[in-house]
Order: structure tokens, then C-alpha cells, then sequence
């Protein structure tokens, strides 16, 4: 049984969500049991969060590597299959290689960084989420954890600091 | 005796008069107000609108399929491509749409990492051009190619006999070039899209509910979420520049490679790049233009301050254009080679030397109105002037291809072309762009909305003495 309830506090402004979260964290709330949502990106310096961890970059330079890789097959490995001679050119040319591989390198990088935002951000997902449209209107919101017995105690606080609403989070079909 | 200070100069009424909130940046509306904005601008057809689609669709459906069912069905035979000249219009019109892609991709990419704000509007604008344009050479490169069924060998697979494709061949170098960038443009589109696509799901109903539902793909602006596509959208900058770089210079190669006169040249890389700049600048210009003039609200965000940007960048691209062009004239014409001389000779005395004086007046004409800040500023004059240097770069593009191929060193082959189905497979081939535009101008938002917000508010007006100063945060 859960003993705790996910509640969804709404801000007009970035300064009184700034204030909310400093709250929240005072009222035993951890940076782990809340998210910011909001309809543009904030950092983390702002917010006074700490940096979301992100595996793109890694995800990316993998890419990045395989890509080169299979430059590398492409221009080295197909004539060792089959050797075609053209024009008294050399069956392994660098210059040449440089151009397939350096395609396929950066192919690779940008691919898996694509590949690497969705995958990391658990994308793509249809399934309902806790969410409320006027988040892309501007406004901010915070999702948080509230152990069971205080939510009374955080929503006076936080409406008390300016939110608009805290009301419980309910998953909806986006 | 006494000193009297005397002014340096005196302010004109009108920059006194110039008012902060002229800028996007220093005019902020609430978020929602924009949005709204953005999507009443979508959602709003006229009757003029379905008139020019169906208009544009019935060119697509006579002058670009059933031409080139036509062609297929008939044979290259249709075309005016012979000995010598075997690469025609079709050709003209691969390197051209190439160009045009590049603007995309230097306003978003280039003007993103230098922080350049007055971007943050016409990114998509530019970016969906990059796609768009890709799609067209794409298609001109099918269409040259006659028997389109067989494009698959150009895949890297290796055959019944086991035989790979020549990876050695600049022709495969420009297929695998042209796809990188076609598939990363494409991802770098729809990635700054994902949250305004969020914001159109919020606020549809219906069908249009579940077409931005779908690609929307669950987004919500989490912190996690925002920081995974700000770090893909910082990687697809800073990468896909190269990319970019690499297209068209290989895309020269395609001619430099070959020991013939008029192509070999070792500044054909550098020369195509800023050609590609040039038409692709010119054609944001008329497109935003377009998209000011015809779309609700987009008066608001598309402002004088934003085509004097792009007059900026079309100022400069053009003169180092000049520069490029004069390098790549003057070093054959000063080597005197023999075949040099008579082709040079041929483009500017011979019964095409009409094509020649008009890319050079297309190209160099417009330098005498965009170095002026004020005519930068009107929208419909820099329209007028894209419109032009894309004149100008289309018939550069002829003279570089089927005109140099006129002259080889084998004179009994002299031919001149004559371009017959090409000319229709043209329109029609433009037709499609415009065409795929107007309807992606109602499925998908042309403004990022989201990108405006965040530039205005970093933005902020200070004051210093008697002015009032932009300043801007660093909080992208």
C-alpha cells in the first residue's frame, strides 16, 4: 500500500516555483521525489535543482563510433571482398576513406543522439501522465511526492508562496 | 577663451524615435496568447488558399508525374541531353535545391551556436526549407537518372556477385553525403518541434488531436525530458555544420574531380558552399516574406528586425560570392590554358553569353541595395532581391554545368543543349515545393514558440545615462 500521494502544485511565475521548491525541500520533500514541468526549458541553476542526468552525449559518442566503423568497412572492408580496379587508383586510398568515414561518423553521432534523447526520455509514450495542459501555456508546475498525513501542511504552504493550484496529480491521456 | 562643445552628429527624428518594443524580443506576450497566435494562423484557410493548392497540386500532378511517366515510358530520348552534354537541367536543379538546404541549416545551426538572437522566430522557417529542399533533389536527381527503378544500386549492399558499389566514386560519395544530411536535418527538424507539437495536442480536438498526439510522443517539459533535448539539439548543432560544409563541397567534387576544363579547380569546395549560401539566404528571404504577408499573427513575430538580419547575412554571403567567383575566373583565365580560353570565351561571346551577364547582375545587383539598413529592413524588397539572386544562382548553375559541358577538348562534339521536357519536369518540380510548404504551413507550427518565450525572457531592457539598452542573460 502507497504512503505517500503525488500532488501537482501550479505557478504563474519562475520566482514563486523557485520558492515552492526551496519550501517543499524545507517540509522534508527530496530533490529526488519532485520534477519540474514547465513549457520552457529552465536550468537547473535557476530552479536551484540538481543537474538532471543525461546519457545523450554518451548514447551520441557511441554513435559516433560505430559510425565510424562502418565508414571504415564501407571503404576499407568492401574492396577486400571484392577488389575492383578504377583508373590505376589504389585499392585502400586514405584521402578517399576520410570522406565515406567521416559521413558515417557524424551519420552515427547524430542518429544515436536522436535515438539516445528518445530512448532516454522514454519516448515515444502514449500512456496516461500526470500533466495539465496550461503547463504549455506557461505556466510552471512541480510534481512532488507528499508523505502521507502532510498534504494539508505543503498545500497551505505552497498557496501560501503563490501557487494557483496543488491539487493530487491524476494521470490523463496526454 | 572658451570652448563650445559641438555635437559629432545629430540624431535623426528617426533614431530617436526608435521604439524597444519594434524588437520581438522586448514585446513579450503572455505564452498563451502566442500560442494561440501560432495555431489561429494554422487553422485559418481563405478560399485563396485551397485555390492556390489545388492550383499548385495540378501543376505536381501534369508537369511533374505525368511528365515524368512520360519520360519514363518514352526514354531519356525526350530530354535534351546528348553527346556532349549529358548532364542537363536536371543536374542544374540537383545542385540548386542542395543550396537552397543549406539555409536551414546556417540559421539554425550556425546563428543557434553563435547565440544569435534575432533567430529564434524563422529557425523552423529556414529548417523546413532544408527538408523540403533535399526532397527536390532528390527527385531531380530520379528523374535524371531515366531508368529511376534501378536508384536501389546506389544503396550500400553488395550485389548478386558479390560486388559493392565504388566507394571510391565521387557520384557515391554524393549519395551518401546528401542521405546523411537528408536524415539529419530531417531529425534536427523535428527536434526543436517536439515541444510546440505538445502545445498543439493541448490545444486541438479531433483528428488534429491525434496526428499531434502521435508525434508529439508523450513530451510534457520535464526536467529530464528538456535536458535530454537541449543536449540532442546542442550535438545536432555543433555536428551537423560540418555535415552541412561537406554536402555541397562534395556535391563540387562531383565536377572538380574531373580533369576537364571549367570544373578541375581546387576552390570549387569553398566556391559551392558560399553559392549554396547565397540561393539558400535569397530564398529564406522570400519565404518568410511569404509566410509575413499570407499568415495570420505572423506580423508579430516576423518584424523588419528580422529581414535586416537576413539582409545582413545576404550582404556578406554575396560578397564573399563575388570574391569566390572572381578567385575561380581569374586563375584559369591568367594560366591562359588553351581550352580554358575558348570556354570562357564561349560563355561570355558565344549565343548563350546572355546567361552569363545575367548571373553576374542577379548576383552582384543586389550589393548595391542591401549594404543600406533601411531598405534591409523592408520585407518586400528583400523578397524581390531573393528572388533575384536565386535567378542569378540558377543560371550560374547552368553555366557551370551543360554550358562547360559544351566545350571539351574534343571540338567535333561541340553541341549546344536544348532543353525540352526538362522545362516542364522544372515547374513542376517547384510546383512541389511550394506546394509541400503551404500544406506543412497548416500542419505544423512555422514559429517556434517556445524558443521565442525563452528568448524573451533572457531578454531585458537597461537603462545607462538617457538610453535604454538591451541586454540578454545567458540563461539559454
Amino acid at each position: 500500500m502507497s504512503d505517500s500521494t503525488m500532488l501537482l502544485a501550479v505557478f504563474e511565475e519562475i520566482e514563486p516555483a523557485v520558492n515552492g521548491i526551496e519550501k517543499l525541500r524545507e517540509l522534508g520533500v527530496s530533490d529526488e521525489q519532485m520534477n519540474v514541468i514547465s513549457g520552457v526549458p529552465i536550468k537547473e541553476a535557476i530552479l536551484g535543482r540538481p543537474s538532471a542526468l543525461s546519457y545523450v552525449s554518451r548514447i551520441a559518442m557511441t554513435g559516433a563510433f560505430l559510425g565510424m566503423l562502418f565508414g571504415i568497412f564501407l571503404i576499407y572492408g568492401t574492396p577486400f571482398l571484392f577488389p575492383l580496379h578504377v583508373g590505376g587508383q589504389p585499392i585502400y586510398p586514405v584521402p578517399q576513406g576520410l570522406i565515406i568515414t567521416f559521413e558515417m561518423t557524424m551519420l552515427g553521432l547524430m542518429g544515436f543522439a536522436f535515438l539516445g534523447m528518445l530512448v532516454d526520455s522514454g519516448f515515444p509514450s502514449y500512456t496516461p501522465k500526470e500533466y495539465i495542459p496550461e503547463i504549455s501555456d506557461g505556466k510552471i508546475a512541480i510534481l512532488f511526492r507528499c508523505p502521507d498525513g502532510q498534504q494539508k501542511k505543503l498545500v497551505d504552504a505552497l498557496k501560501k508562496i503563490g501557487a494557483e493550484s496543488v491539487n493530487p496529480a491524476e494521470a490523463r491521456q496526454l | 577663451m572658451s570652448a563650445i562643445a559641438k555635437p559629432l552628429f545629430t540624431p535623426s527624428r528617426e533614431e530617436e524615435a526608435e521604439d524597444p518594443k519594434e524588437h520581438l524580443m522586448h514585446d513579450p506576450m503572455p505564452r498563451g496568447e502566442m500560442n494561440s497566435m501560432v495555431l489561429d494562423s494554422m487553422h485559418s484557410t481563405t478560399w485563396k488558399y485551397w485555390t492556390l493548392t489545388g492550383v499548385l497540386a495540378f501543376i505536381v500532378v501534369t508537369c511533374l508525374f505525368a511528365a515524368w511517366y512520360y519520360l519514363i515510358m518514352q526514354g531519356l530520348g525526350v530530354a535534351g541531353v546528348n553527346r556532349p552534354v549529358y548532364w542537363g537541367i536536371f543536374l542544374v536543379e540537383v545542385v540548386f535545391w542542395i543550396g537552397i538546404s543549406h539555409a536551414g541549416t546556417f540559421i539554425s545551426a550556425i546563428l543557434r551556436v553563435l547565440k544569435v538572437e534575432s533567430r529564434r522566430p524563422f529557425t523552423r522557417a529556414a529548417e523546413l526549407m532544408t527538408t523540403f529542399g533535399l526532397v527536390q533533389a532528390g527527385i531531380s536527381v530520379f528523374l535524371h537518372m531515366g531508368r529511376v527503378w534501378l536508384s536501389y544500386w546506389l544503396v550500400p549492399y553488395p550485389n548478386e556477385r558479390g560486388l559493392w558499389p565504388d566507394f571510391h566514386s565521387p557520384l557515391m560519395w554524393d549519395f551518401m553525403a546528401i542521405n546523411t544530411y537528408l536524415l539529419c536535418s530531417t531529425m534536427y527538424l523535428f527536434l526543436p518541434l517536439i515541444p510546440d507539437l505538445a502545445m498543439a495536442r493541448d490545444r486541438s480536438t479531433g483528428w488534429r488531436k491525434t496526428f499531434y498526439k502521435i508525434l508529439a510522443i508523450g513530451f510534457r517539459g520535464t526536467e529530464g525530458e528538456w535536458k535530454n533535448l537541449k543536449t540532442a539539439m546542442n550535438i545536432f548543432a555543433f555536428a551537423i555544420i560540418p555535415v552541412m560544409f561537406s554536402v555541397h563541397t562534395i556535391v563540387s567534387w562531383d565536377f572538380a574531380m574531373a580533369t576537364r576544363p571549367g570544373w578541375s579547380s581546387s576552390v570549387f569546395g569553398p566556391y559551392f558552399v558560399i553559392g549554396a549560401l547565397q540561393s539558400g539566404m535569397a530564398a529564406v528571404a522570400i519565404v518568410l516574406f511569404m509566410i509575413r504577408s499570407t499568415m495570420k499573427n505572423m506580423k508579430y513575430f516576423l518584424r523588419p528586425e528580422h529581414f535586416e538580419t537576413l539582409g545582413m547575412l545576404m550582404f556578406l554571403v554575396s560578397l564573399a560570392w563575388a570574391y569566390f567567383y572572381f578567385n575561380d575566373y581569374l586563375v584559369p583565365w591568367y594560366g591562359g590554358d588553351m581550352w580554358d580560353k575558348i570556354l570562357n570565351t564561349f560563355i561570355q561571346t558565344g549565343p548563350l553569353w546572355y546567361l552569363w551577364y545575367g548571373m553576374l547582375f542577379c548576383n552582384l545587383a543586389p550589393l548595391v541595395i542591401l549594404w543600406n539598413k533601411k531598405w534591409r529592413r523592408i520585407p518586400w524588397l528583400l523578397a524581390i532581391l531573393g528572388f533575384v539572386i536565386n535567378v542569378g544562382m540558377w543560371l550560374e548553375r547552368y553555366v557551370i554545368i551543360p554550358e562547360t559541358l559544351t566545350i571539351n577538348r574534343m571540338p567535333f562534339t561541340w553541341r549546344i543543349y536544348v532543353p525540352h521536357i526538362e522545362i516542364v519536369l522544372t515547374i513542376g518540380n517547384f510546383a512541389l515545393f511550394f506546394l509541400l510548404y503551404l500544406l506543412a504551413s497548416r500542419m505544423i507550427p512555422l514559429i517556434p514558440v517556445w524558443e521565442v518565450q525563452e528568448g524573451q525572457e533572457s531578454h531585458m531592457l537597461r537603462k545607462i545615462g538617457k538610453a535604454k539598452i538591451s541586454t540578454v542573460s545567458d540563461i539559454d
